[in-house]
């Protein structure tokens, strides 16, 4: 049957002994779509986000990604993949670790050269292109962050708590990239604390308790209304007294 | 085979650049080159003859040089990128876990290989301006074997990175490396001197420790000795790649199942 999901997960368990860190998750994400992935600590996103890279395995239940394995090289090919917070090689710059990220694809260099000369511009890297990793700051090693998971020219893109630690600047910044990547037809999919720039640029919301899907619904439907906003949603999700 | 090329170059070249930022190779050089020179141009109480033994004092700094910076690239191949978390994106690629271990140990042997280059050119280049003989064959077949130590060393020290931590891992290959280069010959006397339990574990030792005295040609060069036979040079970089791969194999067998 033709489907228009590029995320897939079905029944999806994952135990870590007792303790089920993801537990029967069924969720899709459409083509073109921002998801945004919400959750308190602990609920299980960053592991659902391993299941979906082919990380981890589940216990139960099915992963599919862009119609196949995530583990498959072609599958891979067309994912892009932000961690939270990673400290990349300290004694590269911008160009070499595009370079060197590039390289692993297996691009060649001159496509190579191309996209990272047009990429470090994008987000906003140009003026410390010459400067080591270990010299940039949080939002920067972020922004360097975005770079290699679009240097291949990705179809979906999974970002891990991607506006974690960034400045009110740099979250609008990040926020227009991302709202332009959509524009270019890129799914995304990321997780969250913030329900503010969730609700500002994301589509659909799925919210995460305990490792089981809560809640799932187009932003749209909430935004803006006083009563019924993202974060009310997400308090009444989780169990949370709402006041009136 | 175009794109596994691509990927194994670009992991080896992270691991020669990173040594090169950091400086390391830079300091170990500088302080190599600092004993060399005056051990070279120095001949004690007047003797010539003398002077060998100083030939033998810096190719022994060599030696233990070239273990340092071989242990130290390769032990340090993965521990970083699990602590800075850089595995996630770099396993998210489409590049398998196989490619990334020979990609990463071509770079630490890359990195390793092309300081012990620079240190026999220093050594070959002191000596020929103070005797006046030029990079002899035994000097070049002394550098193809330290070239054999160094694939295994590495090796060794990126089995090591994938089980232990890195301190762990430093020093108990540093042990094994310089207990088999100075006793290594002695130990099967060893073995049959010993009572049990000792002579089972030496004996252990013996069988599955890297046999790096093999590689050693010090004394060979320093007293002008005349070269090896080729086989038996051919013989022992056999030995060296065979215990290389079988290092990485167990290495690669343990990365496999590695959860991150």
């Amino acid at each position: 049957m033709a489907t228009n999901n590029v995320v897939e997960l079905h029944g999806v368990t994952r135990r870590f002994g007792a303790v089920a860190a993801v537990d029967r998750l069924s969720l899709e994400v459409r083509q073109g779509e921002i998801m945004g992935f919400l959750g308190t600590n602990g609920a299980g996103k960053t592991t659902t986000i391993k299941l979906m890279l082919g990380f981890t395995h589940p216990d139960e239940g099915t992963v599919s990604i862009l119609g196949g394995a995530p583990e498959r090289p072609a599958t891979r090919r067309r994912i892009g993949y932000m961690p939270e917070t990673a400290y990349y090689y300290p004694y590269l710059n911008i160009h070499e670790l595009l370079r060197f990220y590039g390289g692993i694809c297996g691009m060649d260099t001159a496509t190579i050269r191309a996209r990272s000369a047009r990429l470090i511009g994008r987000v906003g890297l140009a003026d410390a292109g010459r400067r080591l990793l270990r010299h940039y700051s949080k939002g920067m090693l972020q922004r360097a962050g975005i770079a290699q998971a679009l240097l291949h020219d990705p179809d979906l893109l999974i970002l891990d708590e991607p506006i974690t630690g960034l400045d009110p600047l740099a979250r609008i910044q990040f926020r227009d990239l991302l709202l332009e990547l959509r524009g270019e037809g890129k799914t995304i999919f990321f997780s969250s604390h913030e329900l503010s720039e969730a609700e500002l640029i994301c589509d659909r919301v799925a919210i995460l308790k305990h490792g089981a899907l809560v809640w799932c619904g187009a932003v749209h439907e909430v935004a803006g209304d006083g009563a019924q906003n993202l974060e009310r949603i997400f308090l009444r999700q989780l169990g949370e007294e709402v006041a009136p | 085979m175009i794109v596994w090329l691509r990927q194994v170059r670009a992991l080896a070249a992270l691991a020669v650049l990173e040594l090169y930022r950091r400086k390391d190779l830079a300091v170990v050089l500088i302080l190599s080159l600092l004993i060399l020179c005056p051990l070279i141009f120095f001949t004690p109480f007047g003797i010539s003859g003398a002077s060998r033994y100083v030939n033998e004092m810096a190719m022994l700094l060599i030696w233990i040089f070239s273990a340092v910076i071989a242990l130290g690239v390769s032990a340090r191949l993965f521990p970083p990128e699990f602590e800075s978390r850089t595995i996630f994106p770099l396993l998210a690629k489409p590049v398998g876990r196989g490619t990334l271990l020979v990609g990463k140990y071509l770079g630490a042997c890359a990195a390793s290989l092309s300081a012990l280059l620079l240190f026999y050119l220093a050594y070959g280049v002191l000596v020929g301006v103070r005797q006046g003989v030029w990079f002899p064959v035994v000097f070049l077949q002394a550098l193809l074997l330290h070239a054999g130590f160094v694939i295994v060393v590495a090796a060794l020290g990126l089995l090591g990175s994938l089980v232990l931590t890195p301190s762990a891992n430093l020093t108990i290959c540093a042990l094994l490396v310089g207990g088999m280069f100075f006793y290594g010959q002695r130990l099967p006397a060893l073995v049959a001197a010993q009572p049990p339990p000792a002579n089972a574990i030496l004996g252990l030792i013996h069988w599955i420790g890297p046999h790096v005295e093999f590689f050693d040609m010090r004394r060979r060069v320093v007293h002008e000795w005349p070269p090896l036979p080729w086989r038996v040079c051919g013989a022992v970089m056999l030995y060296a790649v065979a215990y290389a791969t079988v290092c990485l194999l167990a290495a690669r067998s343990i990365f496999m199942r590695k959860k991150v």
